[in-house]
């Protein structure tokens, strides 16, 4: 269960989120839609504190924070409950697949190295990268290294993953693997937050679409009340722009 | 001047200088240990943005790759004695290697310095953004993930710094030290044949590059062997314009040659 309270996010005089308060529960696949710069991104990377937040209130299964007076340990704590997938996957380009996905267990969750290599081998081949343990991440196509991604954000058990544009910076061929990926553990009922522009992803996939613009959650429901019958115009206008684009894609 | 060109010298000196390789040896190795202790400490700083210590970070740059590494030997061999009398400290019998050392180590610093802050600029933010993310500490990201490809991309700016020591060690004779240029000039005048101590001299500076140039190279290779490299052909041994990711990837940052001059 994450519960977002009033988050507020300012750079310098520019306020980008305001009062931003959602709830996701257990299990649940909330997609956030919204405009370029409408803040999707920030509010991810505030919920685990890659941004700090102005004000509001943070909490994630039996854990809260206030942001205003988070303390080191706080922030630590956060991140070990949250996992985040980025849209440049951000691999760590010295180790390979499988020591990419076995870093966290051995330094935040200090397993010991054969229980870490095997669930990691584990996540691996869950991911259908079974034969390419041992690659580099230079060796490997983008939509291989986001799937490497998602196994390490599985690897450490969090209580939600954040996707942030997992496969907008993918070549569109390998789309769909990455997005097959991410349909499947959505069915094992693992918590997630995804922000993306594929629409008919979202349509199948998202127990709950969140339509974001300027700052602020303008509307939310189920995928069939957003897209189908949005209440709020600019939703209607931002679909409207969208979905034709959607629709020749597939 | 001098006596008749005698191949034979050049022979006849390689023993008489190699006897001071160890004196030149020991200034490398010294100043580089002082240099990487005192780059790191500059770059610290201007890394963190750190206000005061930043600007004076910057002036101790300045003042090190500004000025040439002859007249900071002699500032620093018969000026520091002197400052450091006014407040009652006597180093006028300290060791001339002391003050060589001293010297060539803080100059290397300087360069050490932009070596260290360029390399862990060089990697991606987005790496640490993903162990932050994972739960890691600031320590747990920058020695896991940051050091270790820093260090991939600080070697070939490392191996140039080296051996622009190793050169710049030639003139700590005019303090009176008895390196091997020192020995040379000996050589040379106790027996004229100068043309061939210093073909005797060059040949031995040149050994000893190519050989810590090679040594480096496969360091590199071995720290970088996660990214894809092009594979050089035959001609490798004298290539010594080498081909790498990393390389080609130093080419756009600014601010890490060692060369001189370079902005500061
Ligand atoms: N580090 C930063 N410093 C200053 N402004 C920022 C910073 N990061 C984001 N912004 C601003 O905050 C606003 C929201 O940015 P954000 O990246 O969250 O949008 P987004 O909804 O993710 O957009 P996109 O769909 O283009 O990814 C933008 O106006 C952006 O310019
Ligand atoms: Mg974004």
């Amino acid at each position: 269960m994450i519960e977002l309270s009033q988050i507020s996010k300012s750079f310098g005089r520019h306020q980008v989120l305001q009062n931003i308060s959602l709830h996701v529960n257990t299990g649940e696949v909330v997609v956030i839609l919204g405009p370029s710069g409408s803040g999707k991104t920030t509010l991810l990377r505030c919920i685990n504190y890659l941004e700090k937040p102005g004000s509001g209130k943070i909490a994630v299964g039996d854990f809260q924070v206030d942001c205003s007076r988070a303390r080191r340990g706080d922030i630590l704590q956060l991140r070990r409950k949250t996992a985040m997938v980025f849209q440049q996957y951000n691999l760590f380009r010295h180790k390979t697949a499988l020591e990419n996905v076995m870093e966290a267990l051995l330094v935040v969750k200090k397993l010991p190295v054969v229980e870490a290599r095997r669930r990691s081998t584990e996540l691996l081949e869950k991911v259908g990268l079974g034969n390419k343990l041992d690659a580099y991440p230079s060796r490997l196509s983008g939509g291989q290294q986001q799937r490497v991604g998602i196994a390490r954000a599985l690897a450490l058990e969090p209580e939600v993953i954040l996707f942030d544009e997992p496969t907008s910076a993918l070549d569109p061929e390998l789309v769909g693997e990455v997005l097959e990926v991410i349909r499947a553990i959505a069915k094992e009922g693992i918590t997630m937050i995804v922000v993306t522009h594929e629409m008919g992803f979202a349509r199948d996939v998202a127990n709950r679409v969140v339509f974001m613009d300027g700052g602020v959650i303008v509307e939310e429901g189920t995928p069939d009340e957003v897209f189908q019958r949005p209440r709020e115009e600019r939703t209607k206008q931002f679909l409207r722009r969208i979905t034709p684009e959607a629709n020749y894609v597939i | 001047m001098g006596a008749p060109f005698d191949i034979g010298y050049i022979f006849s000196f390689l023993p008489k200088l190699l006897e001071t390789l160890g004196v030149t040896l020991l200034i490398v190795a010294g100043s580089l240990l002082t240099g990487l202790v005192a780059g790191f400490l500059v770059a610290l700083p201007r890394m963190y943005k750190i206000p005061v210590l930043r600007t004076l970070s910057g002036i101790y740059l300045s003042f090190f790759r500004g000025t040439p590494i002859l007249i900071q030997l002699f500032l620093f061999y018969y000026g520091l004695p002197e400052m450091l009398k006014l407040v009652g400290l006597d180093l006028t019998r300290a060791p001339v290697m002391f003050f060589v050392i001293l010297t060539y180590g803080l100059h290397t610093g300087a360069y050490a310095a932009e070596m260290i802050r360029a390399s862990v600029e060089a990697v991606d933010r987005g790496q640490v953004e993903a162990a932050y993310a994972a739960g890691m500490t600031p320590y747990q990201a920058f020695s896991r993930i940051v050091l270790p490809q820093a260090l991939g991309i600080a070697v070939p700016v490392f191996s140039n710094l080296v051996i622009a020591l190793l050169k710049d060690t030639s003139l700590a004779f005019t303090l009176g030290v008895m390196e091997m240029t020192g020995k040379a000039q000996t050589l040379g005048t106790l027996t004229q044949h100068f043309i061939e101590t210093y073909i005797a001299l060059a040949l031995i500076y040149l050994a000893i590059s190519f050989t810590l140039e090679r040594l480096l190279l496969a360091a590199e290779h071995r720290l970088t062997r996660h990214e894809i490299r092009e594979r050089s052909g035959g001609a490798t041994w004298f290539n010594l314009k080498r081909r790498s990711t990393y390389r080609s990837l130093l080419h756009n940052l600014p601010d890490v040659d060692t060369g001189k001059g370079g902005r500061i």
